[in-house]
C-alpha cells in the first residue's frame, strides 16, 4: 500500500515547479496563531513578523492552488481518449489471462492425487502408514460407551440405542446349515488347470478349476517343481533355493572359464579370454543384477538374503 | 453398533455348561479386563470373505490384524487377492512391499523375509500372494496359502491368527483363500444382493469343511433401519442363520482412514465404525458372538429449563 501511494504520488510531485514543491515543503507544519492581544513591545513586533511570514506562505499556498489546475490539464492533455480506452483492455486482458492461468494451474494439480489429499489437508505428507497408537481401553466399556441393563439401552457417543436380543436358536442355525448343504453341492478343486489343457490322466475332474488365461493365476509354466515350491515356503534359515542355484551356477562358469584361461599359452587368446574374465570375476554383482533388476530399492534388502547365517535384513519375525 | 449386555438375556446355556467365551463376556463386564483371553490353539487361521465385492472385506481385514496387534496377539494378514490386491494399502505398507508369496514359492527369497512388518505395530505383519501384474504359478493349485499357514504354524515365533483377505467371488482366488482356513468371517452389507452372495459362500464354506462361519454386518444406517428402509442386523441374521460378530455403523472415517493409510480401530478419538471393529475383534479372539444389537436410536428426553420453558 505504501509503495503504491508513493508510485501514485511521485509523477504528481515531477509536474510541479521546482518553486510549488519548495513551498509545499515548507507548508507542512501550520503553526498556532495567537488571537489575544500582548502588552509587550517585542512581543508586537515579533507578532508583525510571524503575521508577514504567515501571509507569505498563504500567498504560497494559493499560488500552489492556483497551479493545479494547469497541471490537470495537461495531464488530460497529453492522455487521450484512445490510450485510457485501450489501458483498460490492456488491464482487462492481463486480468481474462491470469485467471486463466490460475484457473489452469488448479486443474492441473493432479486432482485425487496424494498431492491432492495432501494439498487438501486429509493426508499428511510424509505421515502415510504411522499413527500414534491410541492408548488401550476396553471397547465395550469406557466413556463413549455406557450400558445401562436395566432399560436395554446403550449409549454411544451421546445418543442412545434401544438394545434388542438375538433371536437366533441353535435350531434355526442348524436348520439353514441344512438347507445350504442341500442347495450348494460343492467340493473344494485342488487341480487348477488353464482352459483348454488336456485332463491328465490320474486326475478326478471334480477336483479341477479351469483357469481362464487371462486369470493371475495362469502362468504358462513354472520354473519350480511342486516339491521344490513346498520346500521353499518351509525354508527356515540359509540362501533361497533359486539364489543359491544361481549362485553356483556362476561360480561353476567361473572355474570353468578359469581353467580355460589357464590352458592356452598364447598371448592372443589370453586377450580373448579376457572379457569373460572380467565379467565373471564379481561373482555377486552378476548375481544380484541378473536377479534384482526389478527389485528396485530392495537390492539392499535382497542382498542379505545370501548370507547364509539367517540374519538377513527380514522384515518377519524369523529374522528378528 | 452392538454390544453384548451381561444380564440382559437369558443364556441358552446353564451356566454349567456356558462356553468359556460366555463367561468371559460376563467377567469381561464385571472385572474391567483390559484385554481378551484367547480361545483355542494357535495360530488360527481365519479367512474373510463375502462373496460380493466391495462390502468391506479388506477394511475389515486391515482392522481386525491391528486391533490384534495392538492387543498383543501376533497377527499376520495375508492378502490373497492375486489380481487386486489392496490391504497393503490400507495397512500404509505399500511402499515396503518387495517380495510376495510367489517369490518364496520361486525361492527367490524365504517366508520370513516376504513378510512385512508394520511400522507401529510390532506384531502386524503383511503377506501379499504376489504382485499385481505377475502371475502365480498354476501347477501347485491351491496348495500355496496351505503351505504358507503350515510354515508359520512351524515357525519359533508362532502368530496367534493368521487372517486371510479373500478376493470376491468364488473362483480360483477364493478356493486358494479358504484352502488353509479354519474359521470364517463372512462380511456383508445389509442389501438383498450382498446377503445371496453371502449366503453361497457360506455354503460353499459349509461344504469345504469350515462350520465356524461368523457374520460381521457392515455399513448399517441406523436412521435408515428406523424408517424400515434398510434391513437391520437381525434380519440379515434371520436370513443367513449365522451367528454375529458384530454390527459395524456406515461411518466416514473408514474414507479418511483408508486415505491415511492407517487402521479405523487406531483412530485417536475412537469412531463408530472402529469401536464397532475393536468389539468384534475381541469377541473373535474369545470365540465369542453377539446376543444384542442396537436396534434403533431412542428419542432422549428433552430437559426442560431456561427462560422459555414456562411457556410449556
Amino acid at each position: 500500500m505504501a509503495t503504491a501511494s508513493v508510485a501514485a504520488s511521485l509523477p504528481f510531485c515531477l509536474l510541479l515547479s521546482p518553486r510549488l514543491f519548495r513551498g509545499r515543503r515548507a507548508v507542512r507544519w501550520p503553526r498556532p496563531i495567537r488571537a489575544s492581544a500582548s502588552s509587550n513591545a517585542s512581543d508586537v513586533a515579533g507578532g508583525e513578523r510571524k503575521l508577514g511570514a504567515l501571509e507569505s506562505r498563504v500567498g504560497d499556498l494559493r499560488a500552489l492552488v492556483a497551479s493545479v489546475p494547469p497541471a490537470v490539464a495537461s495531464i488530460q492533455k497529453s492522455i487521450s481518449p484512445n490510450f485510457v480506452a485501450g489501458f483498460c483492455v490492456g488491464i482487462a486482458f492481463l486480468a481474462a489471462a491470469a485467471r486463466q492461468v490460475i484457473i489452469r494451474s488448479r486443474d492441473h494439480d493432479n486432482r485425487g492425487s496424494v498431492a491432492d489429499l495432501v494439498r487438501r489437508g486429509q493426508l499428511k505428507s510424509g505421515q502415510r502408514g504411522t499413527a500414534k497408537l491410541r492408548t488401550y481401553d476396553d471397547p465395550f466399556n469406557n466413556s463413549l460407551v455406557k450400558i445401562d441393563e436395566g432399560t436395554s439401552t446403550a449409549q454411544m457417543f451421546g445418543k442412545e440405542y434401544r438394545l434388542a436380543p438375538v433371536r437366533l436358536t441353535k435350531e434355526q442355525q442348524e436348520m439353514h446349515q441344512k438347507r445350504r448343504s442341500r442347495a450348494y453341492q460343492w467340493k473344494r478343486p485342488t487341480v487348477f488347470l488353464r482352459e483348454g489343457d488336456s485332463l491328465p490322466p490320474d486326475v478326478d475332474p471334480d477336483t479341477v478349476r479351469w483357469i481362464p488365461a487371462n486369470h493371475p493365476f495362469a502362468a504358462a509354466s513354472s520354473e519350480v517343481d511342486e516339491e521344490t515350491a513346498k520346500q521353499n515356503v518351509y525354508q527356515k534359515d540359509g540362501v533361497p533355493s533359486r539364489v543359491k542355484a544361481e549362485h553356483e551356477a556362476l561360480q561353476a562358469r567361473l572355474e570353468a572359464s578359469n581353467a580355460v584361461t589357464k590352458l592356452p599359452s598364447d598371448p592372443r587368446s589370453m586377450q580373448h579370454n579376457e572379457r569373460p574374465m572380467r565379467s565373471s570375476g564379481k561373482p555377486s554383482e552378476n548375481l544380484q543384477s541378473s536377479k534384482f533388476d526389478n527389485q528396485g530399492r530392495q537390492v539392499s534388502i535382497e542382498s542379505g538374503k545370501h548370507s547364509s547365517d539367517g540374519s538377513s535384513q527380514s522384515n518377519g519375525p524369523e529374522g528378528q | 453398533m452392538a454390544f453384548t449386555p451381561p444380564r440382559l438375556l437369558p443364556l441358552p446355556l446353564p451356566p454349567a455348561a456356558a462356553p468359556a467365551s460366555t463367561r468371559a463376556v460376563s467377567a469381561r463386564h464385571h472385572g474391567g479386563r483390559t484385554a481378551p483371553e484367547l480361545s483355542g490353539p494357535t495360530p488360527r487361521v481365519v479367512v474373510v470373505t463375502s462373496g460380493k465385492g466391495g462390502v468391506g472385506k479388506t477394511t475389515t481385514t486391515a482392522n481386525l490384524a491391528a486391533s490384534l496387534a495392538r492387543l498383543g496377539l501376533p497377527a499376520v494378514a495375508v492378502d490373497a487377492d492375486a489380481g487386486l490386491r489392496n490391504l497393503d494399502l490400507l495397512l500404509g505398507l505399500e511402499n515396503r512391499v518387495h517380495l510376495t508369496a510367489a517369490d518364496v514359492l520361486a525361492g527367490d527369497c524365504r517366508l520370513d523375509q516376504a513378510l512385512v512388518r508394520h511400522r507401529a505395530l510390532q506384531d502386524l505383519h503383511l503377506l501379499c500372494l504376489s504382485k499385481p501384474r505377475s502371475k502365480l504359478p498354476l501347477a501347485f493349485g491351491s496348495k500355496t496359502l496351505t503351505w504358507v499357514a503350515d510354515a508359520l504354524r512351524r515357525s519359533p515365533n508362532t502368530p496367534a491368527f493368521i487372517l486371510i483377505d479373500c478376493p470376491a467371488g468364488v473362483d480360483a482366488g477364493f478356493v486358494t483363500a479358504i484352502a488353509p482356513a479354519e474359521e470364517a468371517v463372512l462380511v456383508t452389507t445389509p442389501d438383498i444382493t450382498a446377503l445371496r452372495d453371502a449366503d453361497r459362500v457360506a455354503g460353499l464354506l459349509e461344504c469345504d469343511g469350515i462350520k465356524d462361519i461368523k457374520i460381521i454386518v457392515n455399513r448399517v444406517r441406523p436412521d435408515l433401519v428406523k424408517g424400515e428402509d434398510m434391513m437391520s442386523a437381525l434380519d440379515v441374521q434371520e436370513m443367513l442363520g449365522l451367528p454375529l460378530l458384530g454390527v459395524v455403523p456406515e461411518d466416514a472415517e473408514v474414507i479418511r482412514s483408508t486415505n491415511r493409510g492407517v487402521p479405523l480401530v487406531l483412530n485417536d478419538p475412537p469412531t463408530p465404525a472402529g469401536l464397532a471393529l475393536d468389539q468384534a475383534t475381541w469377541r473373535l479372539v474369545e470365540r465369542d458372538v453377539m446376543t444384542a444389537v442396537m436396534v434403533e436410536e431412542q428419542e432422549r428426553p428433552k430437559k426442560k429449563g431456561g427462560f422459555f420453558s414456562f411457556f410449556g
